[in-house]
């Protein structure tokens, strides 16, 4: 059941880098996007769990999508996408155990982000596998230069530093320790999302 | 201390300090989505503090009695087929976010019938109550920190005030939102961005709460 009118995998994937980008442009995912761009490390951490998520969740719906029938299709959505979070969540508690308690509650709360089950209904519910697949890969990836970009200023501002590691500022530079809080994360999404705006508005 | 110092100190960490929507950063979509105009915010409020109440409830019994080590069900398993399971909390997830869909759908059903002014204002926003990850985040938060995983009166004070904390923050934003309609602001910051910086300035005043209660 192919429908011509809809986008196909290359142009899916495409848009989800910027033309749909999750967090600039279609404004879902906002909490994780807050709550785990402290430091570049989670950052990360956090776009590759959710990435494995949606792809495989996308997978499989995009399998079950001629008997999804009606209002329980978000709930069949919901469960599968429940099933992959339990599934990383088991192995970010094995293999990298100290990051898993650092974005503790965040990682269980990839269920209800938006992003996935947003995907799931436009995209991977009415197309094939192959299509769903490079949708939640682009969408993926956007979700990740979005993470990357405000995870960039916060660490950066807050300790100097990035990856914890390597110096970036100056030895004289002050910690500005609220772009570690909330005020930091809200100000700094608030802000790009004013300069991505601005870009937009310049090139039309 | 007292248990009544108890609740109060519950009540006042969970609303104020450690507050949903400004500390930890959950519940930003309807936050951002439902905050044009006062009465429909206190409405979403309202609709929320309802449904994480009944969803900490319900999943603290569940876990209590179904998923913890040396629950009910885990020991009548072990006995039954002599099995030595420890716990069945790799469930927690499924389990909780089904009861709480199953909550926002009784929740979607009272509104439309007693409250067809307010189910329409809230519109899609009533259904997504579901993927607010305010309420997923309130039952992890009970079923993860012991003081409230002990106490069936703590865990349902924590989430009342979680959402009376929602409220709180989504009111006050509301209450900004309609000042700022008549204020000239710069292009490109008008909608979302303007917004999330407001909100960002509501967290540094309530970072000022932060200590009050040890």
């Amino acid at each position: 059941m192919t429908n011509s009118a809809l986008p196909g995998a290359a142009k899916r994937f495409r848009n989800g880098l910027l033309d749909d980008n999750p967090i600039y442009r279609q404004l879902l995912g906002m909490c994780p996007t807050l709550a785990v761009t402290a430091t570049l490390a989670g950052a990360v951490t956090m776009a590759g769990a959710t990435a494995f998520v949606m792809i495989m969740a996308s997978a499989v719906v995009a399998l079950l999508r001629n008997q999804l029938k009606g209002h329980l299709r978000i709930l069949v959505f919901t469960l599968t996408i429940a099933t992959f979070v339990t599934i990383i969540d088991r192995v970010l508690q094995a293999y990298v155990f100290e990051m898993s308690l650092r974005l503790g509650s965040y990682i269980p709360l990839i269920i209800v982000n938006c992003i996935i089950i947003c995907r799931c209904e436009v995209c991977a519910s009415q197309q094939s596998v192959g299509v769903a697949i490079s949708d939640a890969v682009g969408q993926s990836v956007g979700f990740l230069i979005g993470l990357i970009s405000i995870a960039v200023i916060r660490e950066i501002l807050a300790t100097g530093m990035i990856f914890e590691s390597v110096r970036v500022m100056p030895e004289w530079w002050p910690n500005w320790a609220v772009m570690q809080g909330p005020a930091g994360a809200f100000i700094t999404l608030g802000l790009l999302m004013g300069l991505v705006n601005w870009m937009s508005m310049r090139k039309k | 201390m007292g248990v009544v110092t108890d609740i109060l100190f519950i009540a006042l960490a969970t609303a104020v300090i450690n507050n949903l929507v400004l500390i930890n950063f959950v519940g930003i979509c309807p936050f951002l989505g439902v905050s044009r105009r006062i009465d429909t915010a206190f409405g979403m409020g309202c609709a929320v503090t309802f449904v994480i109440t009944i969803a900490g409830s319900a999943t603290w019994i569940i876990s209590h009695f179904a998923l913890v080590p040396g629950s009910a069900l885990v020991n009548a398993i072990n006995s039954i087929a002599a099995g030595s399971v420890k716990d069945l909390l790799f469930l927690q997830y499924i389990i909780f976010i089904f009861v709480i869909a199953g909550m926002v759908q009784l929740v979607e059903m009272y509104v439309r019938k007693f409250a067809p002014a307010l189910y329409k204002a809230l519109g899609v926003f009533l259904p997504l109550i579901t993927t607010n990850c305010a309420i997923l985040f309130a039952c992890l938060t009970i079923a993860k920190s012991p003081e409230l995983t002990d106490n069936f009166l703590f865990a349902l004070v924590y989430s009342f005030f979680g959402g009376i904390g929602f409220t709180l923050a989504i009111v006050l934003m509301a209450g900004i939102r309609e000042e700022l309609e008549t204020a000239d602001i710069p292009e490109p910051l008008k909608g979302p961005g303007i917004t999330l910086i407001t909100a960002g300035l509501m967290a540094l005043a309530f970072m000022g709460f932060k200590g009050m209660a040890g």
